[in-house]
């Protein structure tokens, strides 16, 4: 669903990201480990096509985005660290825009209101305006936006860093039933432990480089955390 | 799509109390001009009416006296104004609407406004088409600053970019939201003008007025179209919202505030006229050259004894008298189209430069259309006084013919009311709306050329939209 094949990005003389290849399948979580600066904003932006690469592909669902920038981002969808709403309109509002934008036909309030009670926005909330929501309901309304797009792929930058434990267990769930609806989920995080916990595979990345690949069934939390520690150092 | 952005931004807008406010005072300014310019022109056009029969009672009521004192007398001619003046005085208070006609001179106009005000009241003066043309474009700028850079600092622009939006639906859509705030704040005000103006013209000039108000509704939406592309343009091009309000409020003053004045230096000088006191001077010289005077007289009684075959004055079966001052008219006709016509001819390219002068600023294009749309340009300041010396021209040669025909040597002639009625009534048809768009070709050109442009920028700075989220 999501593919890099020798994706590569240069600033200059830096390269922020070097040689990536990597698939991403229906139904798996693939977490993108490492430091600030390891390249994994960079994938998530070239995917996005908001940077264009310097070599190499992107393509979703087979569609080299690039080359078709609007036909690569209609099974996308994208959760940043915190999902910027409108902040005077509603939660309901929002979500109305954003998937009337991205292509939904059913935007009736009852299938819209469907949605966000599955992502787990308090009923009370939907008629509010977002700006007074917590950092929680946004990313279950940056949730609710991918789901009522009918998205194929989840881009995830860091969308539980900041989340308080039970609102980021909350969302570790949500990812889970929404890749079991066979979403391919790509999600660059710091979180060992929400990896280990959502992640079918772990790829620890460091200096632009894909530096290990791994699922996550073959160790525990504790081998995880070990293995990237060893990779952090130099 | 194009639906639901427009509905966004209006509701996020009817949402903000600083929009609110904005519109609010444009609403307040608008209606005010809108009931001064009405106001202004029902007293004026109430004054013009009575003052218009009164000169024709006067005329007609004249006691029985020779016909060139009559001549003397003179009457008025006044320009009608159309309605859409409510909107856009134009040219008016500088020129004058109304016209002396008397024997012997082509006046110029009278009731001129402007001539009793200081220069900050010029400066000052509100009407609506200032509201139209120069306020409600700031508003517009004011609303298009936020709508991309905004977008991009709050965070929703990387939101939006990600859906896959193509950027021509983007522009179209956040245009029409910003077209519709604007329909907003202007449609309930012309709602109440179009109210007012049928309401208080029971006459024949609103049939005419109707094409007019619809191209001067279309030349309006137009230009705020233009305001529109390059504000969005900015608006997506600058990297900061500040940047863009900075940027869009300095194309505002250039265009707006600055690029007017200096058209009118530039018109100015390069078809410079004379000042009134130097164009009365060389008038005088051309008009009352005793030596030409004396020639043209000789020439005349030649003439005139050769066609009618006689030897002295006294047998000419017609009064030589009359013959004389008509000829006094016909040579004072020639220097009049002469210097007249090298005025209005200069005033005339000045009016075409300020519609060159559209190229950088759009405003002057747009003011050019209005101004011509509500019958207040130069051109048809220039039509009307056409007109209105043709009738003089007329008066004149009805009552010399009359001098010529009835008065007999030695013995004094009186006409009388006969003679006052066979003088037919001034009317005056304004040109047609073909007529004065087809003088305001440039204009309508340069207004085509920015709205093709403004569009293009505003695509052109859209589609770089997401390269700039990385």
């Amino acid at each position: 669903m999501l593919e890099a094949r020798h994706l590569t990005k240069r600033y200059g003389t830096t390269t922020a990201l070097e040689a990536l290849t990597l698939t991403v399948s229906p139904g798996e979580v693939f977490c993108l480990l490492g430091a600030n600066g390891a390249g994994k904003t960079t994938t998530i932006n070239l995917f996005l096509n908001f940077v264009d690469p310097s070599e190499g592909q992107a393509l979703v669902n087979g569609v080299d985005v690039t080359r078709a920038p609007l036909e690569s981002k209609r099974h996308l969808a994208y959760i940043p660290e915190t999902v910027m709403l409108y902040r005077n309109l509603t939660g309901l509002e929002n979500l109305e825009y954003f998937a009337a934008l991205a292509g939904s036909t059913d935007l009736s309030r009852g299938s819209l209101l469907k949605v966000l009670e599955r992502v787990g926005l308090p009923a009370d909330a939907a008629d509010r305006r977002v700006g007074g929501y917590s950092k929680g309901m946004r990313q279950k309304v940056g949730i609710a936006i991918a789901v009522a797009k009918g998205a194929r792929a989840l881009l995830l930058d860091e969308p539980t860093s900041g989340l308080d434990p039970k609102a980021s267990n909350e969302f570790s769930e949500l990812l889970r039933q929404v890749s079991g609806d066979g979403v391919a989920v790509l999600m660059a995080t710091h979180d060992l432990f929400r990896a280990k916990e959502s992640g079918t595979r772990v790829g620890i990345m460091k200096r632009g480089r894909l530096v290990a690949l791994h699922g996550t069934d073959e160790f525990s939390h504790a081998d995880l955390e070990r293995l990237y520690l060893e990779h952090m150092h130099d | 799509m194009i639906g639901t952005i427009a509905r966004k931004e209006l509701t996020e807008l009817s949402r903000d109390g600083r929009f609110r406010l904005l519109a609010a005072v444009i609403l307040v300014l608008a209606v005010a001009s809108t009931a001064a310019g009405w106001l202004q022109f029902t007293a004026v056009s109430r004054q013009h009416a009575e003052a218009q029969r009164e000169t024709r009672e006067q005329w007609l009521g004249q006691q029985e006296k020779n016909p060139h004192s009559a001549a003397h007398y003179g009457v008025y001619a006044f320009k009608p104004a159309s309605h859409l003046s409510i909107v856009d005085t134009g040219l008016d208070p500088y020129l004058g609407v109304a016209v002396w006609l008397e024997a012997h001179r082509q006046s110029e106009m009278k009731f001129r406004p402007a001539q009793d005000r200081t220069a900050i009241q010029r400066f000052g003066e509100l009407n609506g088409a200032e509201v139209l043309l120069v306020l409600v474009p700031l508003f517009i700028l004011l609303v298009t600053f936020p709508v991309f850079a905004g977008e991009r600092e709050q965070g929703t622009l990387r939101q939006l970019m990600s859906l896959g939006v193509a950027p021509r639906l983007l522009v179209a859509g956040k245009a029409l939201g910003t077209l519709a705030a604007v329909a907003l704040v202007i449609v309930p005000v012309s709602a109440l003008a179009a109210v007012a103006m049928a309401w208080a013209s029971a006459d024949s000039y609103l049939a005419a007025d109707v094409s007019r108000t619809v191209a001067l509704g279309a030349t309006c939406l137009v230009y705020f179209l233009v305001v529109t592309g390059v504000g969005l343009a900015v608006s997506a091009w600058a990297p900061s919202s500040r940047v863009a309000l900075v940027t869009l409020l300095g194309f505002w003053f250039a265009t707006s505030l600055v690029a007017p004045r200096i058209a009118t230096d530039v018109a100015g000088s390069l078809h410079p006229t004379p000042n009134a006191a130097e164009f009365q001077r060389a008038l005088d010289a051309d008009l009352s050259d005793p030596e030409e005077a004396r020639q043209r007289l000789a020439r005349l009684q030649a003439e005139t004894l050769t066609k009618y075959n006689v030897t002295s004055l006294d047998a000419l079966p017609v009064a030589f008298s009359g013959l004389s001052l008509q000829s006094g008219e016909d040579h004072g006709n020639e220097v009049f189209d002469r210097h007249f016509g090298r005025l209005h001819d200069q005033f005339s390219n000045q009016a075409r430069v300020y519609q060159w002068a559209g190229l950088a600023s759009p405003l002057l294009a747009a003011r050019s259309l209005s101004m011509a749309l509500a019958g207040t340009d130069f051109e048809q300041h220039r039509h009307f006084a056409k007109a209105a010396e043709a009738y003089r021209r007329d008066i004149q040669r009805t009552l010399n013919d009359d001098i010529a025909r009835n008065q007999r040597a030695g013995q004094p002639y009186l006409a009388g009311t006969e003679l006052w009625s066979r003088v037919p009534d001034f009317t005056y048809d304004a040109p047609s709306i073909g007529w004065v768009l087809g003088r305001q070709a440039t204009a309508l050109t340069v207004l085509a050329g920015w709205l093709t442009l403004a569009g293009a920028l505003a695509l052109l700075a859209t589609r770089r939209l997401s390269a700039t989220l990385g």
